[in-house]
């Protein structure tokens, strides 16, 4: 029933069709090892194999063959009712995709099935182009928030966007998981209301992973109106917004944000007194040496060699000044 | 010279009822070649305390017959 | 009777893992009318120090990110300036194009939202991680491209010896170890692509095969090297490296870091101030666990749900999956428990140290036609890139090489030798098992050679290398899977020679822990800016200095330590 198969193949070939399971995932296996393109055919008939586990090793066999015909036969395993199924489809669909199967994928996005549309958001994420805009709006608005979250997610890997106000209406979401993705994508945008909003995210969100993420995205801005909201959420409860903050501190701050930099220098997270001390380094001012100096005894190692980097970099200021 | 056979607590251990006789998936794949089928019963079982528990025995059977235990040794 | 199978083809490669893959598709791309063969004591599929994938790539020098100046700069740092730079400068200047080519291939890398390499600053200086949370199928891929390219496969058949005819390598000799066939290849030139020596120290676990690296990785391609006349170089230069207590494997925390993971001593404080995976830093860590301060730990107990849940993820899928049920097994979890860590037995590894078969920065041997790459080619921490780049380099030019050269016979006495010193332990089925010569000779590698490194234990310990050639011959086997076992005993013995030769030779403290002398604690660049290399000369172990070649990229040593550790 299949051309060109080889002695090699053919007795396995035709285990695949018995009507044991047994046999069935035996001959597939085998022919995963084998590794021979000649047994794509078979392969793919597979796919639609009534057991689920000799359509999983079918997947695992057919991307390692690594043959785009296998692309449109993968896609229909993408709406699978076995978990399984579909994650080993959307593993090797994220290999075999290339730019050409834009058109293709944008075909399979509208229909209507959860798991197809949420895959397909994902693997457009491997093309980066901005031609899937539209079509990935709609999805901003779903019932379904973890199709609100691939959606605002896939934004950010599509090239040339930068402004997108339908974007900006997901940090209001119910939902943290999207608020966390919004509030990540909107660094990267560059809409006039953008900073205003991660700056109210960073000092407001009750999610302290949104915070933390603001802080992020506003080390990408690097915009000084953030400023007064960074040095706000130096003392933010969850520990891991302060060393975020900390961290974009690092690129954008000014004298303001000294006293509660030097605040830091003892926090009880050592993350937190590291950065802080390369934060005070970089913005330069010689009135933070004695505190500085006093973190040159901490008992981690990291405050040590970071709090004596940003001491030399402020006395080499001053000499060069001199 | 005097040789005895011990006891051993050894890492792969098969599910005889789901491994398959026609299958050597695990058999193929072992890095240090520690597996083989017992010729009475067709099944595979681990005849050399030689096992580096890297898994890809299991990872590869294809009936979920084979569990990697951490070397009594190290457990 | 032993049945001989006689195999013929222009490039012969020992060892199919990340090193011996690329050499034969390289090799095959440079002359596809040519023929290549690898050869693999297990299979393709799964063998070698990435079986089970990577979770990361430590030395991706990408534009942008870093350049193969400051990439030589750093190494010549962590190796304390013993090293051919030219050599080195290969791994910076063509991992970027080994990255792009794998990309090709379906290995995923990590990748930000622009899609570009998505590199994370693990040490103080320089962005070199490239994390591969998809990484588990390297191998896979590897695989799939060997048969793409035509190049041939024999599985199951373990090489003990290259074949050296009129000063050249024409093939090497070996056994099936299922069916226990003699086999010879004839070959133009040969590549050894055998990775490290793993099985050279013993896990404190005492099981023979909990070793840090792969334990198929015996110190074949060492072995097999000295004994075709190459050169060795900085065997004293051990390979030591920080793992999870007991498992024995790595904890990757090179992994964790960008997460927000440390290695902290038992009060939870970071106390490494060595910037770079070094000797020095084995030192620092080695003294932490000797101090008031040890035992240490990978700190993670200081994270949220959704970073440690991240980590697990990556750590439990890939290079040493079974990282999950050990920490199970215990009832321990990241989120409550930080992770024990420990240093590993001894071994020898120029992807994590220095030691290794000499190659220049083509891949050559000493010895015309034989090449050699990976964790036994002495290129220092070439780790997974460096060994990509020089399997390529290998591939590549042994493929030249052999153009126009004609297959020579090998010398039938020789061969019949051969053949007798390998079936000698299947004659005394009821001999010695394997295991216990196994068990004993690395126990006195710990004993005697584990560093802070003595004279005193080490003469004991040489003579007692020297008079184990007397326990191998009490070794019997019974099938050939148990002879595979017998004949990597004779190459861990090898090696273990080698080691305490070096390490007496090597008269000054380098390295941080990997040569950490207790009789000259000091460094001593006046006599010991060298290499010290050694080979076989008329059945004899010769051990003489090597000098550094010229810098192709000025280093002011002395002024590029972090923090100074001196040994007391």
């Amino acid at each position: 029933m299949y051309d060109d198969i080889n002695d090699e193949l053919q007795p396995w070939v035709e285990m695949l069709q018995s009507s044991a399971v047994e046999d069935r995932l035996v001959a597939v296996k085998t022919l995963q090892h084998i590794g021979d393109e000649d047994a794509i055919a078979p392969l793919i008939d597979a796919l639609k194999d009534e057991d689920t586990n000799v359509q999983k090793i079918a997947i695992a066999a057919i991307w390692e063959l690594n043959n785009p015909v296998a692309i449109e036969p993968l896609m229909a395993c993408l709406r699978s009712p076995d978990a399984e199924v579909r994650e080993e489809a959307l593993s090797a669909l994220k290999e075999l995709i290339a730019p050409a199967d834009l058109m293709m994928l944008l075909d399979y996005i509208q229909e209507d099935n959860f798991y197809m549309q949420l895959n397909v958001l994902i693997l457009l994420r491997k093309i980066h182009d901005a031609q899937a805009l539209p079509y990935v709006l709609p999805f901003f608005e779903s019932e379904q928030e973890e199709l609100r979250e691939a959606a605002i997610t896939t934004l950010r890997y599509l090239n040339q966007i930068e402004t997108c106000p339908p974007a900006l209406a997901l940090m209001n979401d119910e939902s943290p998981i999207v608020r966390r993705e919004a509030t990540l994508t909107l660094g990267y945008l560059q809409d006039r209301e953008v900073v205003e909003l991660l700056c109210r995210a960073l000092t407001s969100d009750p999610d302290w992973q949104v915070r933390g993420r603001a802080a992020r995205s506003l080390a990408l801005h690097k915009n000084s109106i953030a400023i007064p909201s960074l040095a706000q959420a130096l003392s933010d409860e969850h520990w891991q917004v302060r060393k975020f903050t900390a961290r974009t501190l690092q690129e954008v701050a000014d004298e303001s944000v000294i006293p509660d930099l030097i605040k830091c220098l003892a926090d009880e997270y050592s993350d937190i007194r590291r950065d802080a001390a390369t934060a005070l380094g970089n913005i330069g001012n010689p009135d933070v040496l004695n505190a500085l100096q006093q973190t040159l005894d901490d008992p981690d190692a990291d405050v040590r060699i970071f709090s004596q980097k940003a001491i030399d970099k402020i006395r080499q200021k001053q000499t060069a000044i001199n | 010279m005097a040789l005895t056979n011990q006891r051993v607590d050894v890492p792969v251990i098969v599910d005889e009822s789901k491994c398959l006789e026609k299958c050597h998936a695990c058999i193929e794949v072992c890095p240090l070649d520690v597996l083989v089928k017992n010729p009475e019963t067709g099944k595979a079982y681990m005849k050399y305390d030689e096992c580096w528990f890297c898994l890809p025995c299991e990872k590869e059977c294809p009936t979920n017959a084979i569990t990697v235990q951490i070397p009594f040794l190290l457990r | 009777m032993t049945n001989t199978q006689h195999l013929k083809t222009d490039v012969l490669v020992v060892g199919g893992g990340t090193a011996g893959t690329m050499a034969a598709i390289k090799a095959k791309q440079a002359n596809p009318e040519a023929e290549v063969l690898i050869l693999e004591k297990a299979n393709i599929r799964r063998s070698g120090a990435i079986a089970m994938g990577m979770d990361g790539v430590n030395t991706a020098v990408i534009p942008g990110n870093s350049t193969p100046e400051q990439y030589v700069r750093e190494i010549t740092i962590a190796n304390d300036g013993i090293l051919n730079q030219q050599a080195v400068y290969q791994t910076g200047k063509l991992g970027y194009e080994v990255i792009q080519e794998l990309d090709s291939w379906g290995v995923k890398f990590q990748k930000d939202t622009y899609g570009n390499y998505d590199l994370k600053q693990v040490h103080r200086v320089g962005k070199y991680v490239l994390p591969m949370p998809e990484g588990k199928d390297l191998k896979k891929i590897l695989a799939r491209q060997v048969k793409k390219h035509k190049a041939k496969v024999t599985n199951r058949v373990m090489a003990t010896r290259v074949i050296v005819k009129d000063g050249r390598a024409i093939g090497a000799v070996g056994f099936d170890v299922r069916n226990g066939d003699f086999v010879v290849i004839q070959a133009k030139a040969v590549v050894l692509c055998t990775g490290a020596c793993g099985r050279l120290g013993l896990p404190e676990s005492g099981y023979l095969y909990g070793t840090y690296e792969n334990p198929t990785n015996a110190g074949d391609g060492y072995s097999m090297a000295y004994h075709a006349g190459a050169e060795l170089t900085n065997i004293e230069c051990f390979q030591i490296n920080p793992l999870i207590k007991d498992y024995n494997g790595p904890a990757c925390a090179y992994v964790a870091s960008p997460f927000g993971a440390y290695t902290a001593n038992a009060e939870g404080h970071r106390f490494v101030n060595c910037d770079y995976w070094s000797g020095q830093m084995m030192l620092e860590v080695w003294k932490e666990l000797n101090s008031g301060k040890g035992p240490i730990q990978l700190k993670m107990t200081h994270l949220d749900e959704d970073t440690i849940a991240e980590i697990e993820t990556i750590l439990w899928s890939n290079e040493r999956p079974s990282r999950e049920r050990f920490h199970q097994s215990r009832g321990e979890n990241y989120r409550t428990h930080g992770v024990e860590m420990h240093i590993s037995e001894i071994g020898l590894c120029s992807g994590h140290s220095a030691s290794g078969v000499w190659v220049n920065e083509k891949a050559e041997t000493t010895i015309p036609g034989l090449y050699a790459a990976g964790d036994m080619a002495s290129v220092p921490h070439n780790y997974m890139i460096g060994a990509f780049v020089f399997g390529r380099l290998a591939g590549t030019n042994a493929m030249e090489y052999v153009e126009g050269i004609e297959h020579l016979e090998p010398d039938t006495d020789w061969l019949a030798a051969e053949k007798e010193r390998i079936y000698k332990p299947m004659q005394n089925p009821d001999g010695v098992p394997h295991t216990q010569v196994e068990y004993k000779l690395r126990r006195i590698v710990n004993d005697y050679l584990q560093p802070p490194k003595n004279t005193h234990k080490m003469d004991i310990a040489l003579n007692k290398f020297i008079n184990y050639h007397d326990t191998l011959d009490l070794m019997g086997a019974r099938d050939p899977h148990e002879l595979m076992r017998c004949m990597e005993v004779h190459f861990i013995r090898d090696c273990a020679e080698m080691a305490a030769r070096a390490s007496l030779y090597r008269k000054e403290s380098r390295w941080g822990l990997y040569h950490y002398r207790i009789d000259y604690p000091e460094k001593n660049n006046e006599e010991w800016f060298c290499h010290v290399n050694l080979k076989k000369e008329n059945d004899n172990m010769t051990l003489f200095k090597r000098p550094v070649e010229p810098y192709i990229v000025d280093v002011n040593l002395a002024e590029e330590y972090d923090v100074k550790v001196t040994a007391n």
